[in-house]
């Protein structure tokens, strides 16, 4: 933390093997990360508005790095975005509370309403978790059994 | 006490302080659904905008710098997508087929409901991205013009139902597979179920993560149609 940045890494330029991502070693990566995915936010954004698109930009850029990932030559890119997105991740329920804070104001229309909330949010969470579960477990065994041994050591592995 | 709540910092060092004394105790415990971190701080730092008598505008004001983090929080749930995609691609139409009744139960349940007894047009707009990853069903709160705050408890309800009773639920109904019981929990209760699977099992964790991406993703296009269709 102290001192000069520079002259703390430069042993590691000196004795590196790092060719071509040297440069991007040298910084922060929290912050590198966190620039990635700033741009990435900022293009879906721009995109969003610029056509007119109906689909919000922070779900662009969500696209966009999930087709920098599967790309080859920028699979790079998203891995420098890991020392950011994962304490994002890791944290993410922290970045609700003020949000959520604001049920405050609301609590009257919560209540009068209690019963058709706890009755839309139960029963569709009910119903949708059978269903999909139980839906997903007979295609998926009937696929394992169609495809037979070869795949599960696949799975076993994945 | 207002001395205290106006100083710039108060809002961000009360919510960060608070996440850190639930989070702690949340390990502690064993992850108990109930005592999720995100209903704790919210229940706690309500309780004490409301005894200090701290106006809600200001709190928001001075803990921005976590609302401006929620966009690139939404970019980074890629990453999850990318590393469990490749084990979803493989049997890509089971999944999707999941994933389409999935939804289409969770919503004509939801509208089912609301319009049964009668809600309101705007709290059906709150409910209906209800089983939407937090981030992005704020986002889709925003376009549907419905109210962010009850978007956002009613999430975190339908969060805390899937870390509480999802696994038993489906237990009960035979759903053994990992991928199955993983995928079903992702799909209603996005981040705190995914949470609660992953102490199950990493499969289970995985395909909990990518089906919360995926309904994300496919919420994001479907909703305002469906809201659109049904309020006008």
């Amino acid at each position: 933390m102290g001192g000069d940045p520079e002259m703390g890494l430069l042993p590691v330029l000196a004795g590196g093997t790092m060719e071509p991502m040297s440069r991007a070693a040298l910084l922060p990566p929290v912050l590198l990360g966190l620039v990635i995915l700033l741009l990435a936010q900022m293009a879906g954004l721009a995109v969003s508005a610029l056509l007119g698109l109906p689909i919000p930009g922070v779900v662009l850029g969500l696209l966009l790095i999930v087709l920098l990932g599967v790309l080859r030559p920028t699979r790079a890119v998203v891995r420098a975005a890991e020392p950011a997105a994962t304490p994002l991740l890791q944290h993410l329920q922290l970045l609700f509370v003020p949000p959520g804070v604001g049920i405050l104001l609301e609590l009257r229309t919560l209540a009068e309403n209690a019963l058709p909330l706890a009755l839309a949010v139960g029963g569709s969470f009910v119903l949708a978790l059978l269903i999909s579960g139980l839906l997903l477990q007979t295609l998926l065994r009937r696929q394992d059994r169609r495809r037979g041994g070869a795949d599960d050591q696949e799975r076993a592995t994945a | 006490m207002s001395a205290l709540y106006e100083l710039p910092v108060f809002g961000l060092a009360l919510t960060l302080g608070v996440y850190l004394a639930s989070h702690g105790m949340y390990h502690r415990l064993g992850r108990p659904g109930l005592l999720s971190p995100v209903l704790v701080c919210v229940v706690v730092i309500a309780s004490v905008l409301q005894l200090t008598g701290m106006p809600y505008s200001l709190y928001l004001e001075q803990v921005a710098l976590l609302t401006l983090l929620l966009g690139p929080a939404t970019v980074a749930l890629a990453l999850p997508l990318l590393r469990h995609g490749k084990a979803l691609l493989s049997s890509a139409p089971a999944v999707i087929a999941a994933l389409v009744a999935g939804g289409v139960v969770s919503i004509g349940a939801t509208v089912g409901a609301m319009v049964a007894f009668g809600a309101d047009d705007a709290l059906l707009r709150a409910a209906l991205p209800r089983s939407v990853t937090s981030p992005v069903g704020l986002t889709i709160a925003e376009i549907l013009q419905a109210s962010v705050p009850m978007a956002v408890v009613l999430t975190l309800i339908s969060g805390v139902l899937g870390a509480v009773v999802g696994p038993a639920l489906l237990s009960l109904v035979r759903v053994r597979d990992e991928r199955a019981r993983g995928f079903a929990i992702g799909l209603t209760s996005h981040g705190i179920g995914t949470s609660r699977v992953l102490g199950e099992s990493a499969v289970s964790g995985g395909w909990s993560s990518a089906a919360m991406v995926l309904n994300a993703l496919a919420m994001t296009v479907t909703l305002p149609v469906v809201a659109h269709l049904v309020t006008g």
